[in-house]
């Protein structure tokens, strides 16, 4: 008795590394399975890409994990507890930074995330974290009058004003313009390295998702294909780094390999010396991602194939 | 902090936009004045008893305005625009939001009746009772009549899938106040069309403000004779009850359905309808 204790205190501890732990989760919607038996950890203190085609599943495991809908089976654990349960002092611990919003449009900037931080015990202060986001100047502004890529810093401002632990942020950077982005990204990362929190972000932008994951996970039809730091993804996928290079008549040469260094070695060697135009390109997320996502498509139609010859011949045999 | 105080101070945030706002504050204003005008138009130079029924159907549909069309009007865009969403992923959010907008539909209503009654009493020197027991009358009138709109409105207003059922559900909204006694004494209308009217609580709400603002001599229009004080009391209770029965449990099963894909869903529709 006292054994199973203390193994199970021992496993807990764990358990407590993660931020998000899900076993055979399963969504269905009529007759189809939107998630089936999905597998996820995300550890605390990362920050997690998911990536995915549309319809793979990855605003419905978001929406499971925020605790605004109910799955079908399976557990899972989102900072020690059960989504489902929803109860306010496990809520003030989550930020949600949802797609799209418009809300308290006729609020003003700072009396809006004033009024929000009074809902946490221990929120960050609102005109700090206005000017973190780049709001200052916009604090006596109605919401309804700020620009796309201001209403989107407000909601992330919105999402973290009560210190949270994880933070959940759902295609953040959609209709931003590149130098938006860059600034968005550096305030990400501000959170993750320098206030400890956990983030999960669902992005349609594969560089978005390369330069501020620590660790991507790929959904596709309702499953975790892969998961893994990028170079782990990128092996995974035997995804190839290209070498280029000039030729001595001038002509340009491209070699694709899983060892790059071994390639270029090999090239050093056969021009006794330094190699012209030589560029090693390793192979980037959306390399990797379309190799996966097509390879997965390939297969699945080679197997559907088989299954309806196979299918075909037996009906033939009587 | 507690969610009544911060609802509370969505509450008081809210009412200081509309003092803010010109247009706000004129088009909350308009619908006491517009009775007023009414009254003062059917008044010409004489006093009669139908001119006096002006103000007091005035305070009745006012509180039906405010119930069953503002209401759902409010639930129903904060709904669209994901303001109930984004309250539900805050602590105690949802508490402080219905603590708010219960004051701020109380505040506008108690504000809307004042100029009501004391515009109507400037101006054709009826609006206030005049003895200890009409007031009396007024404060349990007002209050179950708030009492019994407030939740259905809330309720209708969860139930409401888009913005046409909006449109089309405000209509024998509407028509309802032509037929309720407001305007007209309630023994003009054709018996059946009497009975459809009894069964809605602008009805009695008006029947009541009226005893608490006409002459007692002015009972004699009533449809029999009477205030009926014992039957407005009943039906506007099984309206409080309907409403608190229904109106939780509709709130909670519409912010149950909210999620972020719904809201982007919606979002894509306005926006291409918004296109076109």
């Amino acid at each position: 008795m006292t054994t199973t204790v203390r193994e199970s205190a021992a496993a807990d501890g764990g358990v407590h590394d993660l931020a998000v732990r899900t076993t055979g989760l399963r969504m269905r919607y009529g007759q189809r399975d939107v998630l089936d038996g999905l597998d996820l950890e995300i550890r605390r203190g990362e920050l997690f890409g998911l990536l995915g085609p549309n319809g793979a599943g990855k605003s419905t495991t978001i929406e499971i994990l925020e605790g605004y809908r109910r799955r079908s089976a399976g557990e899972v654990e989102v900072l020690g507890q059960d989504p489902e349960r929803d109860d306010p002092s496990w809520r003030a611990r989550i930020g949600i930074v949802l797609q799209s919003s418009r809300d308290h449009g006729r609020w003003r900037v700072g009396e809006l995330l004033d009024h929000f931080a009074g809902y946490y015990a221990e929120p960050f202060d609102p005109a700090e974290l206005l000017r973190t986001v780049g709001l200052s100047a916009q604090a006596d502004q109605q919401t309804a009058k700020l620009s796309g890529g201001q209403r989107r810093r407000l909601d992330v401002a919105m999402g973290i004003i009560g210190r949270p632990e994880l933070l959940f942020l759902d295609e953040p950077t959609t209709g931003f313009d590149p130098e938006a982005r860059r600034d968005f990204h550096e305030l990400i990362r501000g959170l993750r390295d320098v206030g400890g929190m956990t983030i999960v972000l669902t992005t349609h932008d594969m560089t978005e998702a390369q330069q501020l994951s620590d660790r991507i996970g790929i959904l596709q039809a309702g499953r975790l294909t892969a998961v893994g730091t990028l170079d782990e993804l990128a092996a995974a996928a035997r995804a190839r780094s290209e070498v280029r290079w000039t030729d001595h008549d001038g002509s340009p040469r491209r070699q694709l390999t899983a060892d790059p260094s071994h390639a270029v070695w090999e090239l050093h060697q056969q021009y006794g010396g330094p190699i012209p135009g030589l560029e090693v390109r390793r192979p980037t997320l959306e390399d990797t991602y379309l190799g996966m996502v097509s390879a997965d498509l390939a297969e699945s139609t080679a197997n559907a194939t088989a299954t309806a010859t196979a299918t075909a011949i037996r009906t033939e045999t009587p | 902090m507690n969610p009544f105080r911060l609802g509370l101070l969505r509450a008081a945030i809210e009412l200081r936009q509309v003092l803010r706002s010109r247009k706000d504050f004129y088009s909350y204003l308009s619908t006491p004045l517009i009775f007023l005008a009414v009254a003062y138009w059917r008044a010409g130079g004489d006093k009669g008893q139908t001119t006096q029924l002006v103000p007091a159907g005035g305070v009745g549909s006012t509180i039906f305005m405010f119930g069953l069309m503002t209401v759902p009007q409010f639930l129903f865009g904060d709904r669209e625009d994901g303001t109930l969403l984004r309250l539900r992923g805050v602590p105690g959010a949802m508490t402080a939001y219905l603590t708010g907008k219960t004051l701020f539909v109380l505040a506008t209503m108690i504000a809307s009746i004042a100029v009501l009654l004391l515009g109507g009493t400037a101006l054709l020197g009826v609006g206030l009772p005049s003895s200890p027991t009409q007031w009396l009358t007024l404060c349990w009138v007002l209050l179950l009549g708030i009492a019994a709109v407030v939740p259905i409105g809330a309720a209708i207003g969860a139930l409401l899938p888009a913005r046409e059922a909006l449109a089309l559900y405000l209509m024998p909204v509407m028509g309802l106040i032509f037929v309720s006694g407001t305007f007209s004494p309630l023994r003009n209308l054709p018996t059946w069309l009497q009975d459809v009217a009894s069964a809605f609580p602008l009805r009695w709400i008006a029947q009541g403000v009226r005893s608490a603002l006409l002459p007692d001599a002015a009972k004699s229009y009533e449809p029999n004779g009477s205030w009926q004080h014992l039957a407005t009391l009943g039906a506007l209770t099984a309206w409080v009850l309907l409403g608190f029965l229904l109106a939780p449990r509709l709130l909670r099963r519409m912010a149950a359905r909210e999620s972020g894909s719904r809201l982007s869903e919606r979002e894509q529709k306005r926006l291409t309808k918004a296109a076109y």
